[in-house]
C-alpha cells in the first residue's frame, strides 16, 4: 500500500513539473487515501503543483510534525487527532467555514470538539472498519462471533488490523462498551475476549486484501475500501458485525507550519465541489460528508447498504475519541495480546 | 612532530565531528528523553522521571505505572531470536565461503557480486517478495505440491518459522562477507601440514582452521547479531506481528502509545544489554585463542 503510494507521488511531482509558475502544495495523508485524479484535476484548474507523502497512522504523523517536520501544507488527522493537533497549536484557521459551497456539507460531520463551526479544518471522508468474507468458503457472516469461528467451522483464516485500539475495540464492543472506555476493567475484560480468540488469528496485518483474492484466508478486519477489489466477485462480501463497529472521519486541515497556505485553502475549497468529493468517493469506496456529492457516486456505492450505511447500521458504529492518559491501558492491554501464545 | 599532530588531526577531525553530530548527540538525547516524563500527547516534559526503567526491572509505583515482567520476556527472546539467526547464518556461510575461496578467481567476484546483489534493491520489497513465496497459494507450495512432496500446503507463513527465515535471509550477506576475508587468508599451508603429520580433519577443522577464521566469525557474528535484535520489519510481515519483539516494542511507543521516554528507556536498555552479552563474547573468544 505505502509502495503504491510512494509511486504515485513521485507520477505526481513529474506530471506537475511544468505547472512550477503557479506555485506548489504539499500533502501529506494517509497511503491510498485520495484518487490520484482529484490531484490532477486541481492541477490542471488551478496550476499548482502537488506533492503528496503519505503515513499509516495517526501518531506517526503527529510525531514527525512534532519533531519538526516542515514543508508540509495539508494533513488529514482523524477527528481524534484533529482535536489533539489543535490543542497542541499546530494548525492554522482557515475559515473554511464562510465560503459558499461550505453548506454542501452535513452539519452532523463537525465533530471535532475543539473546532465545532468549522473554522479550521473541512470534514473529508468517513468510513466504516468491518469484515470482508468469502461466502464460498465460510457461510454466512453477521457477527464478529461467526468471524472468530470461521477458522474450527471450515479450516480457512482470519487475520484482524496491525492496530491497537481497532483489535481492542472489537472486544469492547463484543462487551457492549464503549470503544473510548478509560475503565480499567473494560479494557481488561477486551483484552480477555482478544486472547481467547488469540489462536484462531492468523495474523495482524494491513496486506489481507490480496490474501483475500488469492484465497490464502477466507475473511479479514478491514476498512470499507477494500471494496475496491471485489466489484466483480460476488462471493466476497463486507459486513458491519452486529455487536458493531468503529467508523472512521478525517478531515482536511491546514498546518500552523504550512508554507503554502493561500493554495492549500485553494485546495479545501476546490474539494468542496460535489463533483470532486464524488471523483474521490468512486475510486476510495467510502463515504463523503458532502451531501449533494452522494448522488453523484457509482451504483455498486449507492446501492450497497454495507458500504452507503443507513439508519439502524448507522447506530451500531462508534468512532473513536482522545483518551489521553487511559492511552497507556491500551498500550499494556496490546502488548500483552501481542505476546501471548 | 608538530607537522604530523596538524595533519592528523586535519584526518581524524572531519570523522570525529561526523559521528559527535551524528552518533553520540543522538544517542545522549535518546538517554536524556529516557529519564524524563512523558508528555500526553508525545513528546517530552522537562521532569526527572525514573519509572521508565522501573516498568521494566520491577520497581513502580503501581498507578500509573505498572511493573511487568513482560518487557523482560520480550527482551530475551528477541536475544535468542538474533542468537538463532547468528547460528543459522554461520553454518551456512562456512562452508559456501570456504567454497567460493577455492574457486578461480574470475568465479570468485561473480560469487562476492552475487552476494551483494540484495543490497540493490529495498528490504520491504524483498520481504513482501518472500510473503508471495511462502503463503499457502505461493510459489514453494506450488512447487511442493505439483512435485508431489507434500499432499497439503505447508503452512510456514505467519510462523516463528518464517521469521527466522526471513532474518537469515536478510543477514547471510553480513555473516558471508566478513567470514570470507579471514576464510580466504587462512595459512593453507598450516593445514596441508597438520594433515600430513597425522591430525584427522577433524582435529586439523578444530585446531588450525577455527583458529585462523575466529576473527570473521566473531565479526559476522557481531555484525549479524546487533541488527537482528532490533529488527521489527521482518517479524511484522513474515511473522503476522503475532510474537512481540523488542524492536516492535520501541516503535510501538513512538508511533501509537505517544510515550517517546519509555520508548528511549528500552533503546537504552537493548543498547546496554548487547553491549554486555557482545564484550563478554569477545572477550571470552579472545582467551581462548589465546590459551591456544
Amino acid at each position: 500500500m505505502k509502495m503504491h503510494s510512494a509511486c504515485v507521488a513521485v507520477a505526481f511531482s513529474l506530471v506537475a513539473g511544468s505547472a512550477l509558475a503557479e506555485g506548489t502544495l504539499s500533502l501529506y495523508n494517509w497511503g491510498d487515501y485520495i484518487n490520484p485524479e482529484v490531484l490532477t484535476k486541481f492541477t490542471e484548474e488551478t496550476g499548482i503543483a502537488v506533492t503528496l507523502d503519505t503515513y499509516s497512522s495517526n501518531e506517526e504523523m503527529l510525531a514527525k510534525i512534532q519533531a519538526g517536520a516542515t514543508g508540509y501544507d495539508i494533513v488529514f488527522p482523524s477527528v481524534h487527532m484533529n482535536d489533539i493537533m489543535l490543542k497542541l497549536g499546530l494548525l492554522e484557521k482557515t475559515g473554511i467555514n464562510q465560503h459558499p459551497d461550505f453548506k454542501n456539507i452535513d452539519p452532523a460531520f463537525l465533530r471535532a470538539k475543539e473546532d465545532p463551526e468549522s473554522e479550521y479544518c473541512l470534514p473529508y471522508a468517513w468510513g466504516t472498519v468491518g469484515v470482508f468474507y468469502n461466502e464460498t468458503v465460510t457461510g454466512p457472516v453477521a457477527s464478529w462471533e461467526d468471524f472468530f469461528a470461521i477458522p474450527e467451522k471450515t479450516g480457512g483464516k482470519i487475520t484482524l488490523l496491525d492496530d491497537m485500539r481497532e483489535v481492542l475495540a472489537i472486544g469492547l464492543m463484543a462487551n457492549g462498551k464503549s470503544v473510548n472506555s478509560a475503565e480499567p476493567a473494560d479494557v481488561q475484560a477486551a483484552t480477555d475476549y482478544i486472547l481467547s480468540k488469540k489462536a484462531a488469528v492468523s495474523a495482524f496485518t494491513y496486506e489481507s486484501m490480496a490474501m483475500l483474492s488469492s484465497g490464502d484466508i477466507a475473511a479479514a478486519h478491514f476498512f470499507v475500501g477494500g471494496n475496491v477489489f471485489f466489484t466483480e466477485t460476488p462471493n466476497v462480501k463486507y459486513v458491519i458485525p452486529t455487536e458493531g463497529a468503529t467508523m472512521y472521519q478525517e478531515n482536511i486541515c491546514v498546518l500552523a507550519s504550512a508554507p503554502n497556505k493561500e493554495n492549500a485553502k485553494k485546495f479545501m475549497e476546490f474539494y468542496l465541489k460535489p463533483e470532486i468529493a464524488a471523483l474521490n468517493v468512486a475510486q476510495q469506496f467510502n463515504g463523503t460528508p458532502n451531501v449533494p456529492a452522494n448522488d453523484l457516486t457509482p451504483d455498486f456505492i449507492k446501492s450497497n447498504p454495507n458500504i452507503n450505511v443507513q439508519g439502524d447500521t448507522m447506530a451500531r458504529l462508534q468512532i473513536f475519541e482522545d483518551i489521553g492518559a487511559a492511552l497507556k491501558l491500551y498500550d499494556r492491554a496490546w502488548n500483552t495480546v501481542r505476546t501471548a501464545q | 612532530m608538530r607537522r604530523q599532530s596538524v595533519i592528523l588531526g586535519l584526518l581524524l577531525g572531519p570523522v570525529t565531528l561526523f559521528l559527535g553530530v551524528f552518533f553520540l548527540l543522538p544517542l545522549l538525547i535518546i538517554a536524556l528523553f529516557s529519564v524524563l516524563t512523558p508528555g500526553l500527547y508525545g513528546g517530552v516534559e522537562w521532569a526527572f522521571y525514573h519509572w521508565n526503567y522501573g516498568r521494566v526491572f520491577g520497581w513502580a509505583d503501581g498507578i500509573t505505572e505498572i511493573y511487568e515482567p513482560v518487557y523482560l520476556s520480550i527482551l530475551f527472546r528477541s536475544l535468542g531470536f538474533a542468537a538463532m539467526t547468528v547460528g543459522i547464518c554461520l553454518l551456512l556461510c562456512y562452508p559456501v565461503a570456504f567454497w567460493v575461496s577455492r574457486l578461480p578467481q574470475r568465479w570468485r567476484l561473480v560469487f562476492l557480486f552475487l552476494i551483494t546483489l540484495p543490497f540493490f534493491s529495498s528490504l520491504i520489497v524483498r520481504l513482501y517478495a518472500w510473503l508471495l513465496i511462502l503463503k499457502p497459494s505461493g510459489l514453494l507450495n506450488g512447487v511442493l505440491m505439483a512435485t508431489g512432496l507434500v499432499e497439503a500446503p505447508l503452512e510456514i507463513l505467519y510462523t516463528p518459522a518464517a521469521v527466522v527465515l526471513g532474518m537469515v535471509y536478510v543477514m547471510i550477506p553480513f555473516m558471508f562477507l566478513p567470514l570470507y576475508g579471514a576464510i580466504d587468508n587462512l595459512d593453507r599451508a598450516q593445514v596441508e601440514a597438520s594433515l600430513d603429520l597425522g591430525a584427522t580433519r577433524v582435529q586439523t577443522f578444530v585446531k588450525v582452521m577455527l583458529p585462523q577464521t575466529l576473527p570473521g566469525i566473531m565479526g559476522g557474528a557481531v555484525i549479524v547479531f546487533i541488527p537482528s535484535v532490533g529488527n521489527f520489519i521482518v517479524p511484522d510481515v513474515l511473522g503476522g506481528a503475532k510474537g512481540l519483539m523488542i524492536g516492535n516494542l520501541v516503535e510501538q511507543q513512538f508511533l501509537s502509545a505517544r510515550n517517546w521516554p519509555f520508548g528511549a528507556a528500552l533503546s537504552m536498555i537493548i543498547m546496554s544489554v548487547v553491549l554486555v552479552v557482545l564484550l563478554t563474547a569477545v572477550t571470552r573468544a579472545r582467551k581462548r585463542s589465546d590459551t591456544r
